[in-house]
């Protein structure tokens, strides 16, 4: 079974690194960069969501900070992208160090209240500061590579992407396997009890939440660097944010590759839309609607349905006390 | 040296004094039990003492340090562990895995090292296996029977290595050949040095398990003693049968 899916992931992993040489136009390089930068978002959404259960749909308050950031100080501080890139997302992280200690003080529906309020904050300084961010007229960005004609660019971000998709991948996979992941995991099955047990809840929230910011973030200074012009209100969405919780309750948060699968699907579906349907508000209420149907009827993802629990409730109810009565005779 | 001491502990919801000035100490090394009727404040007085619930007033002390303003997980890793009055364990976590989440230091290193750790795995079947349930340990603990979810919470509890545990009604629902068990555990695992405080409404386990029972009356203790004695003490009579 562990030879099957490592095989499986290799075999995915080479038909993503073959994609743009096999894609038969610019247009569907474009597209599965887009998809690999939603899978590489919401893999690290997982990181929170997924482990301790905090829905957070202000993510995309990461991402703009992530993108202006990095557009900032290439833009007015002259520094080099490869430079801005990482200080924007360590800047982004230890600003998610500060909003997290507020923020995972509290639970459930709140949480979710204080994210959302944490995106439209965002959106509303970068809109209003505009002797620094352009306000909403936006911000453009100069390429990184003026010598790589549109098309190109699209190759060398897809690639980008999908370095920063692997390395959102193995952190989970990290942290999946680490007592900290346990402990995350347990904080989302029953907080009071993880605390009982010496877990320092907030601690681990906070740094789940500060990791899942940063991939986040780094996504957004790609994206900067790849459109080149940002533009407040698309960056600072409640959209960008949905599309992260989306993908990672339809493909499965308690799996690694469930963000990633429903990434696969969500992002074609909604460029397909987009298409279809014109530049119209249409595509948002699909995405709703989706959103809704999923959380009704399967909340637990595509990939719980086909990953067999190791043990059922088959496990007699008796048998513990038929040992005992072995034990004591 | 005193294990655990309480002063002037005092925590009202509303109107209700439910923890009423106490002022107790536990024996050290011994099996203390907490008795009283419904209502009494035994559990409000677990909360405060594991750090669940901030008093009003008064002062938690444990080994001579004042616990009293700790959050739950620096009063667990002081050496205090407990169970709850409904069992509860992480059921979408596998028994294994329940075993792993307890930490009593929190060293970067240890946390980020991964759950293969087989000193730590090696820790957690011991306990599984004292407990009798490491057949089960890649099961998901909602898959498990009450009793054993039961036992599943103490061997938790005790991978956090605790020097005083506190069981909030260890034998509420479960059947007498299981209570016998963990009657038989508690004795053992005090043998070997842990201080236990029970808070159990059967009281032929508390009499015949505890060396020193502290009877609890609407929020305040009202006698204690070894259990033949409290169990004569005309205020304790009261209290129960209302005479």
């Amino acid at each position: 079974m562990r030879t099957v899916s490592r095989g499986l992931a290799l075999l995915l992993a080479a038909l993503a690194i073959a994609y743009p040489w096999l894609a038969p136009n610019y247009y569907l390089v474009y597209a599965g960069a887009l998809t690999v930068m939603y899978a590489a978002m919401s893999t690290s959404w997982n990181l929170l969501g997924g482990f301790t259960g905090y829905v957070s749909l202000g993510h995309s308050a990461f991402f703009g900070l992530g993108a202006y950031g990095t557009g900032l100080l290439v833009v007015r501080l002259d520094v080099p992208w490869a430079v801005a890139l990482p200080v924007s997302a360590l800047l982004v992280t230890a600003f998610a160090v500060g909003i997290g200690v507020a923020a995972v003080r509290v639970r459930g529906a709140s949480f979710v209240i204080v994210s959302i309020a944490l995106v439209s904050m965002m959106n509303l300084v970068v809109q209003g500061w505009r002797s620094l961010t352009g306000g909403s007229t936006g911000l453009q960005v100069p390429s990184p590579f003026p010598g790589l004609h549109r098309g190109e660019t699209h190759m060398v971000f897809f690639y980008l992407f999908l370095a920063l998709l692997g390395v959102a991948l193995l952190t989970w996979r990290h942290v999946s396997r680490s007592r900290f992941g346990a402990g995350l995991r347990a904080i989302r099955e029953d907080e009071d009890k993880a605390e009982s047990l010496g877990v320092p809840t907030g601690a681990y929230k906070v740094a789940a939440f500060a990791l899942s910011a940063l991939f986040v973030a780094l996504a957004g200074g790609l994206y900067a660097l790849w459109f080149g012009s940002l533009d407040p209100i698309f960056v600072f969405s409640i959209l960008i944010g949905s599309y992260m919780v989306l993908m990672s309750l339809l493909g499965g948060v308690r799996h690694l590759y469930g963000p990633l699968l429903g990434a696969l699907i969500v992002a074609p579906a909604g460029e397909y839309f987009l298409i279809a349907l014109g530049e119209t508000q249409i595509h948002l209420t699909a995405t709703g609607l989706v959103l809704v149907l999923v959380v009704l009827f399967m909340p637990d993802g595509i990939l719980a349905r086909f990953t067999r629990r190791r043990a059922g409730p088959s496990i007699p109810d008796e048998s513990a006390d038929q040992r005992l009565q072995g034990v004591a005779g | 040296m005193s294990s655990l001491r309480t002063e002037g502990l005092t925590k009202s919801f509303g109107g209700v004094r439910a923890v009423d000035d106490v002022t107790v100490e536990l024996r050290d090394g011994a099996i203390n039990g907490l008795i009283g009727p419904n209502g009494s404040g035994k559990t409000t007085f677990f909360n405060i003492v594991t750090g669940m619930v901030r008093p009003d007033a008064g002062r938690v002390r444990y080994r001579e340090r004042d616990i009293t303003r700790y959050s739950p997980h620096r009063v667990a890793h002081a050496g205090i562990g407990r169970t709850f009055q409904l069992c509860r364990v992480f059921p979408r976590l596998t028994v294994l895995e329940n075993m792993l989440v307890a930490v009593r230091r929190t060293r970067l290193r240890e946390l980020l090292a991964g759950l293969r750790d087989t000193g730590e795995i090696e820790r957690a079947r011991h306990w599984l296996r004292r407990m009798g349930i490491e057949h089960l340990e890649e099961a998901e603990a909602r898959d498990l029977s009450y009793g054993q979810q039961k036992l599943l919470e103490l061997a938790a509890v005790l991978m956090a290595e605790p020097d005083l545990v506190l069981l909030d009604e260890p034998a509420g629902g479960v059947n007498p050949a299981l209570i016998d068990r963990i009657v038989g555990l508690v004795r053992d695992l005090n043998a070997e040095g842990r201080t236990f405080l029970v808070v159990e409404h059967n009281m032929d386990m508390v009499m015949g398990m505890c060396d020193h029972v502290i009877v609890f009356d609407r929020g305040a203790p009202i006698a204690e003693g070894p259990p033949d004695s409290v169990r004569q003490d005309p205020r304790v009579l009261e209290a129960y049968l209302g005479v």
